[in-house]
C-alpha cells in the first residue's frame, strides 16, 4: 500500500494571495489545523495553519534562530496579541506559510508515509513526483480511520 | 628558531618557502570564508606535519593548552549558567532601571554587554543580550539598529578589559605569563574610558532621536524580570562556581595556578553540582548537553592555528620578520608599540584577530633580545591586545560577535549591511585606537 491509496484526493486549499485575516477566519470557523497553499495550477507552495497564526502574535524574538528560550517574564493580554495580529492581518499568507513541511510522493510506501506523518505531527501533502502538483492530503484522521476499518470491523 | 627536527626539502621547496606559502594560503582561505575556518586550520596543521616541517610530537608542543583549556572551561560554565535565566534577568532589569526610556535602555544594555563581555566572552554575551534587545525594541516599535550597533561596540570594548574577555587576550596572557590582574590594571581603565567616549557619537547619530510611545514604555515596565530566572538552585550553584573561578583568576597567578586550571576546575565542579542530584541517565544527558555547548569550531580552529604558526616559527620566518619590523621602526620601542597597535587594529578589522594574534605573539617574542629582555616587551603586549581587540569594531567581519549580532539583525528583518556599518564603525574604532595609543605612550614611555 502507498500514499496515494490513503490520501484525501480533494483537499480544501488556500491561495497564496489570501490575506492572513481571511485564511485565519476560515481555518478557525472550520476547525482546520492546517491547509495546503496552492497556486492557480494547483502547484503546492506550502502549509498555512494555526502555527502560522501563533507565530504572528508571539514576539519575533522568540521564533528566530537562537532567539529567546524563556519568555515567562512577558505578561501580555489578549489585546496585546490582537494588536500584533492586526499589524499583519492584511498581508498575504505566502508571507507566513510554512514551506519546509515534508511532502510525500503518491508511490511512497505506507510505513514511510506514516513515519513522515508521525514526525511532521500535521497533515502531509502528497505531491506528484517530478512536478509540484498537489494530488491530495493525508491527515491523522484519514489514516486512523483506515487502520481501524482495515479488519472489517470498525468497533474492533 | 625552535629546536625541531625538520625535513630539508619539501615538494622541491625549502621548509621556509613551504611553510610560508602554506601560511599565506591558509590566511587567504580564512579571509575568503569559502570554507569553514576550523577545516582550513586543521588541514593546514595536517599538511605542516605530513610535509615534515613539524613532527607530530613537535606539533603537539605548539598547541597552547592553556588557551584551549581556558576557552573550553569557560564555555562549559557559561553554557550551564545560561540555563538559569540570569542573563535575561540582567538585561530586563537594566532596561527597567531607566524606566524603559529608549536612550537609557541603549546605554544600560551597552553597559551590561560590556561587563558580561569582560567576565565571560563576547560571543556568549551577544547571544544572550541580542534576543532581549530585539524583544524590547520590537515592543517599543523602535529600530533595533542603534542598539545592536552599540552592543557590538560594547562587546568588543568590554572584552578588551580582561584576560578572559577576548581570545587575543587569552592567547597573549598564556604566551607571556601576564595574569588576570595585569590585564585588569592595564587594560580595564582605558577600556572603560573608551566605552564612555563611544557613547557620544552613538548619541549624536541615533540617541537624541530615540523616542517611544508612553503606552509601549509601560509594556516594557510590565515585564517581570524575576520570572526570567527559572532555576534558582542552578543560579546559586553557577554564581558560586563563577565566584570561585574569578577568585582563582585573581589570586591564582601568584601561586602558579594557570587560568585554564581555574576554568577547568570550575567547569568540572559545576558539572558535578549540576549532575549529582540526578541518576545515571539524566547525568549523561546533562553532560552531553554541556559538552555540546562548547564551540568546537573555535577550539579546533585554535588547535590548527597553533600548529600552523608553530611550524612557520620553526622555519625562522617570524624571527626574520621581527628583525624587519625592528628595522622599520628603527628599533625604537615606542614607535614599535604604537605601530603594532595601529597595524593590529587595521588587520583585525579585515581578518579574524585570532590568527593575526597567533602570528604576532612569536614575532613579538623574537624582539625581546633587541629591547633588553622579555620584561621590556610589556607595553608592546598591551598594544597588541588593545589593537587586536578594539580593531574588531572596525567592520562587520572584525569579530565573531559582530557576525552573531548581524545574524540576529537579519533574522529580525533589520539587516546590518557591511558598508553602512563600516562607515560609522571604522572612524569610531580609529578614535578608540588613537586614545589607546595616547594611553600607551603616556603610561609606559
Amino acid at each position: 500500500m502507498n500514499a496515494s491509496e490513503v490520501m484525501d484526493p480533494h483537499p480544501t486549499t488556500l491561495k497564496p494571495t489570501d490575506s492572513i485575516k481571511s485564511a485565519a477566519k476560515y481555518i478557525m470557523k472550520n476547525r482546520y489545523r492546517s491547509l495546503p497553499v496552492v497556486d492557480d495550477d494547483f502547484c503546492y507552495l506550502g502549509i498555512f495553519g494555526v502555527n502560522c497564526l501563533l507565530k504572528q502574535v508571539i514576539p519575533k524574538a522568540v521564533f528566530m534562530r537562537q532567539g529567546l528560550e524563556n519568555v515567562s517574564f512577558i505578561h501580555e493580554s489578549l489585546e496585546d496579541l490582537f494588536q500584533r495580529f492586526a499589524e499583519v492581518k492584511d498581508q498575504p499568507i505566502s508571507d507566513c506559510m510554512n514551506n519546509t513541511v515534508h511532502t510525500v510522493a503518491p508511490d511512497t510506501p505506507l510505513t514511510e508515509t506514516l513515519l513522515q506523518l508521525y514526525e511532521t505531527r500535521a497533515s502531509i501533502p502528497v505531491v506528484e513526483s517530478g512536478s509540484c502538483k498537489l494530488l491530495g492530503m493525508i491527515s491523522y484522521w484519514d489514516i486512523g480511520n483506515k487502520i481501524l476499518h482495515a479488519g472489517g470491523q470498525p468497533d474492533a | 628558531m625552535l629546536d625541531v627536527h625538520q625535513a630539508d626539502v619539501i615538494f622541491g621547496l625549502s621548509p621556509v618557502w613551504f611553510a610560508g606559502t602554506l601560511f599565506v594560503i591558509t590566511y587567504v582561505l580564512i579571509v575568503t570564508e569559502r570554507l569553514n575556518r576550523a577545516i582550513i586550520s586543521m588541514m593546514a596543521a595536517a599538511l605542516m606535519i605530513m610535509s615534515g616541517v613539524l613532527t607530530q610530537q613537535a606539533a603537539v608542543k605548539g598547541v597552547d593548552f592553556n588557551t584551549i583549556g581556558l576557552l573550553t572551561g569557560m564555555m562549559i560554565i557559561v553554557g550551564i549558567t545560561r540555563d538559569s535565566g540570569v542573563f535575561q534577568y540582567l538585561a530586563i532589569r537594566s532596561a527597567k532601571m531607566v524606566k524603559a526610556d529608549p536612550w537609557g535602555i541603549l546605554v544600560m544594555l551597552m553597559m551590561v554587554t560590556a561587563v558580561l563581555s569582560a567576565l565571560l566572552d563576547n560571543v556568549t554575551t551577544v547571544l544572550l543580550i541580542a534576543p532581549v534587545t530585539l524583544l524590547i525594541t520590537d515592543t517599543l516599535k523602535l529600530s533595533a539598529y542603534p542598539y545592536l550597533f552599540a552592543e557590538i561596540f560594547a562587546a568588543n570594548i568590554g572584552g578588551t578589559a580582561t584576560l578572559i574577555g577576548d581570545p587575543p587576550n587569552i592567547m597573549i596572557g598564556s604566551a607571556t605569563g601576564l595574569g588576570y590582574n595585569d590585564f585588569l590594571f592595564n587594560l580595564a581603565p582605558i577600556s572603560i574610558f573608551i566605552l564612555f567616549v563611544s557613547i557620544i557619537p552613538i548619541y549624536v547619530i541615533w540617541g537624541r532621536k530615540l523616542k517611544a510611545d508612553p503606552k509601549l514604555i509601560q509594556k516594557v515596565m510590565l515585564y517581570r524580570e524575576i520570572d526570567a530566572i527559572h532555576d534558582w538552585v542552578l543560579l546559586k550553584k553557577s554564581l558560586f562556581v563563577l565566584t570561585l573561578v574569578m577568585i582563582g583568576f585573581i589570586v591564582g597567578h601568584d601561586y602558579g595556578l594557570q587560568p585554564a586550571t581555574a576554568a577547568m576546575f570550575g567547569a568540572a565542579l559545576l558539572l558535578t553540582l549540576n549532575c549529582l542530584p540526578h541518576g545515571q541517565e539524566k547525568q549523561t544527558e546533562l553532560v552531553t548537553k554541556s559538552l555540546n555547548d562548547i564551540e568546537w569550531i573555535t577550539i579546533f580552529f585554535f588547535i590548527g592555528l597553533f600548529i600552523l604558526v608553530y611550524g612557520v616559527e620553526s622555519t625562522g620566518i617570524l624571527e626574520a620578520l621581527a628583525h624587519q619590523v625592528l628595522g622599520l621602526t628603527g628599533g625604537d620601542k615606542t614607535v614599535t608599540a604604537i605601530s603594532i597597535l595601529f597595524v593590529s587594529a587595521v588587520a583585525s578589522t579585515i581578518v579574524d584577530n585570532i590568527p593575526f594574534v597567533a602570528t604576532m605573539i612569536p614575532l613579538i617574542k623574537n624582539m625581546a633580545v633587541s629591547f633588553g629582555g622579555a620584561a621590556q616587551l610589556e607595553p608592546i603586549w598591551w598594544s597588541l591586545a588593545l589593537g587586536s581587540c578594539l580593531g574588531g569594531n572596525g567592520s562587520l567581519v572584525g569579530a565573531s560577535a559582530n557576525l552573531i549580532v548581524a545574524g540576529f539583525a537579519e533574522r529580525s528583518g533589520q539587516p546590518i549591511h557591511f558598508l553602512p556599518f563600516m562607515l560609522i564603525a571604522f572612524p569610531m574604532m580609529m578614535v578608540s585606537v588613537m586614545i589607546s595609543s595616547l594611553y600607551v605612550y603616556l603610561r609606559y614611555f
